[in-house]
């Protein structure tokens, strides 16, 4: 029997160095580890390089606060909170961001690989696209493709022709295995085993492609417990390395069964850090003038909170006003 | 619930109402379709409650054939998985279901458009020092290039309908061969890997198509737009030869679903 290796919300931030190659669990809006993120920006974290499937508001947190200095992705927004990504979008057009762009099907190769130690995954999705124009690898303008950078491929993607079928050219995408995986769960079990309640995403690659596995999650729960059900657990105790029990660390994004996206608070965010002056007012109040998750909880207030809690029928809330009626 | 399979008249419903019930007549029953987030959403699911009830439904974030009861906000909320057949990752959607072929149609959004459809959800401007940048692909480029038919959703504006794009997110019916970057049909870069393409884009005016060289053209206009101010709204020369009529308006039984069953709430509707 394992046992987990059991940190603090801050202690957890505190390993992650400057320069580092972070990837991270959920999808947009959904099960992002938030908390963590936001410790990041309180202890100053710099020249960050994301891999991301796609972004989310995690993301723009980070973005925003000077923390990234590469972004790779697919995509990067709050779907209907909040369409685009408003602060890389500031970064990238003002070059103080290098961004690379793929599709999700590419993303998704990427980690794939990473996931099962491979070096490249076939794809012939998004083919013909500028994606794929070497004059937009701005990873490759940036000089991040000498191979001086582990966690930087020598190519973008390569076009092969298949030897096998004949069934003609399609790509091949390079493995991605970042340094460290944010995760967020909303259990884990006493020995470590993780699950998650709705979409797997790509929880799982991430976990499996990352060097270093960090884990935040609502509630440490005994490993019996999980055993009960194998099938709907996500990851076992030996791929993670460290697990952090920080309730509502995913707040304004969404755990199914556990709380949903708090809509008002994305949208806001979206509509009020479009200027860099913005976005420091907005961290301000919300990262900077408070000093853990449990004040920043406080501040947002037990109606807030009560409001967004999930149907244990439904696995999302009934009473949170998403829209205009 | 109004029941009446009458068209509604113009002034009895908005834009939104008619571009929904528009989206929704390019599902057909039984169809496998991948929808992207926004008002695909809302058109599959009134596909659904209306003449599709056996399409299936997949969002990008891994659910595979959801019955969602409340409308979700994003493609991977909680909403989408209620009564899901299963439940996967990205890794299940974009592979074991859209590199598998299962994908009849794609049903997505999108930022500027050209004649052969093409499609950017990227950046305005040049890539390297962009004036804008929107969300990137997503699963956009993905969905398009792999479902067997594809139908795109926009605003009807003259600076979205392009002869040139400023960035190919998403692949029309000619597209970039690499390494080279020189224009070619679609089923030159696909070969073996082809299995469609874009089919139709619906707008706040008029639904197009695209002819048998790939090039789109006026189909039908909405009720209250004439031809002449759809062509104004278009950035490229536009076939108008081939329209066929006006586009029909929403029915009253339609009209009563979108606003009491899909979207109560009030996400798009306002």
């Amino acid at each position: 029997m394992s046992t987990i290796n059991e940190i603090s919300l801050k202690e957890a931030a505190g390993l992650i160095q400057d320069g580092d190659c972070i990837a991270f669990s959920g999808f947009t809006i959904w099960r992002r580890p938030v908390a963590l993120c936001y410790e990041m920006v309180r202890q100053g974290k710099k020249n960050l390089h994301l891999f991301e499937v796609q972004g989310g508001f995690h993301s723009e947190v980070l973005i925003g606060a000077g923390c990234v200095k590469m972004w790779e992705g697919s995509w990067i927004g709050q779907e209907l909170l909040g369409k685009t990504g408003v602060n890389l979008s500031r970064k990238q057009c003002g070059g103080e961001v290098i961004v690379d762009d793929y599709s999700h099907g590419h993303a998704v190769a990427r980690i794939q690989a990473g996931a099962i130690g491979v070096p490249f995954f076939p794809t012939a999705l998004a083919m013909g696209t500028d994606i794929l124009n070497p004059e937009y690898d701005g990873f490759a303008r940036a000089g991040q493709r000498d191979g001086s950078n582990p966690y930087v491929a020598r190519k973008k993607y390569e076009i092969v022709k298949d030897s096998f079928y004949d069934m003609g050219e399609l790509l091949l995408m390079p493995a991605i295995n970042p340094k460290v995986a944010l995760v967020y769960a909303p259990m884990v079990g006493t020995e470590g085993t993780v699950r998650v309640l709705a979409q797997s995403y790509n929880d799982s690659d991430v976990i499996k492609a990352a060097e270093t596995v960090i884990v935040i999650c609502e509630e440490i729960v005994p490993d019996e417990y999980l055993r009960r059900e194998p099938t709907q657990n996500l990851a076992t105790g030996y791929e993670i390395d460290y697990v952090v029990k920080c309730p509502w660390a995913a707040h304004p994004t969404g755990s199914q069964y556990y709380y949903d996206t708090d809509a008002d608070f994305l949208r806001y965010f979206n509509a009020n850090t479009r200027t860099q002056e913005q976005f420091d007012k907005w961290a301000d109040e919300w990262i900077f003038s408070v000093d853990s998750h449990e004040e920043y909880l406080e501040k947002l207030g037990v109606k807030r909170i009560e409001m967004l809690r999930a149907s244990q029928a439904l696995g999302y809330s009934t009473r949170v006003k998403r829209g205009m009626r | 619930m109004n029941a009446s399979n009458e068209y509604a008249k113009v002034g009895e419903f908005k834009p939104i109402d008619l571009l929904a019930a528009a989206g929704a007549r390019e599902v057909n029953d039984g169809d496998v379709v991948f929808a992207g987030t926004g008002l695909p959403m809302l058109a599959i699911t009134l596909a659904q409650y209306t003449h599709a009830p056996n399409s299936r439904c997949i969002y990008e974030a891994g659910s595979i054939d959801g019955r969602p009861i409340d409308l979700p906000t994003s493609v991977g909320d909680a909403r989408c998985c209620y009564q899901c057949a299963k439940a996967g990752g990205l890794y299940e959607a974009f592979y074991g279901q859209l590199h598998s072929g299962y994908v009849d149609l794609g049903f997505l959004g999108g930022a500027e458009i050209d004649k052969y459809g093409n499609l950017n959800t990227t950046v305005i401007g040049d890539y390297n020092s962009p004036k804008v940048r929107f969300t990137g692909s997503g699963g956009n480029a993905d969905i398009n290039s792999y479902a067997t038919r594809t139908v795109f959703i926009m605003n009807q504006e003259k600076r979205r309908f392009r002869e040139k794009i400023d960035y190919v997110t998403s692949p029309g019916w000619r597209v970039k061969k690499w390494p080279t970057g020189e224009w070619v049909p679609r089923r030159e870069v696909y070969g073996k890997f082809f299995r469609g393409g874009p089919t139709a884009v619906i707008t706040d005016m008029a639904v197009f198509r695209f002819d048998e060289e790939g090039l789109m053209y006026l189909d039908t206009v909405h009720p209250g737009f004439t031809v002449e101010d759809v062509k104004a709204n278009v950035g490229f020369d536009l076939n108008v030869s081939r329209v066929s009529g006006e586009t029909k308006p929403p029915t009253y039984h339609e009209l009563d679903l979108l606003y009491k069953k899909v979207d109560p709430e009030g996400i798009f509707l306002p």
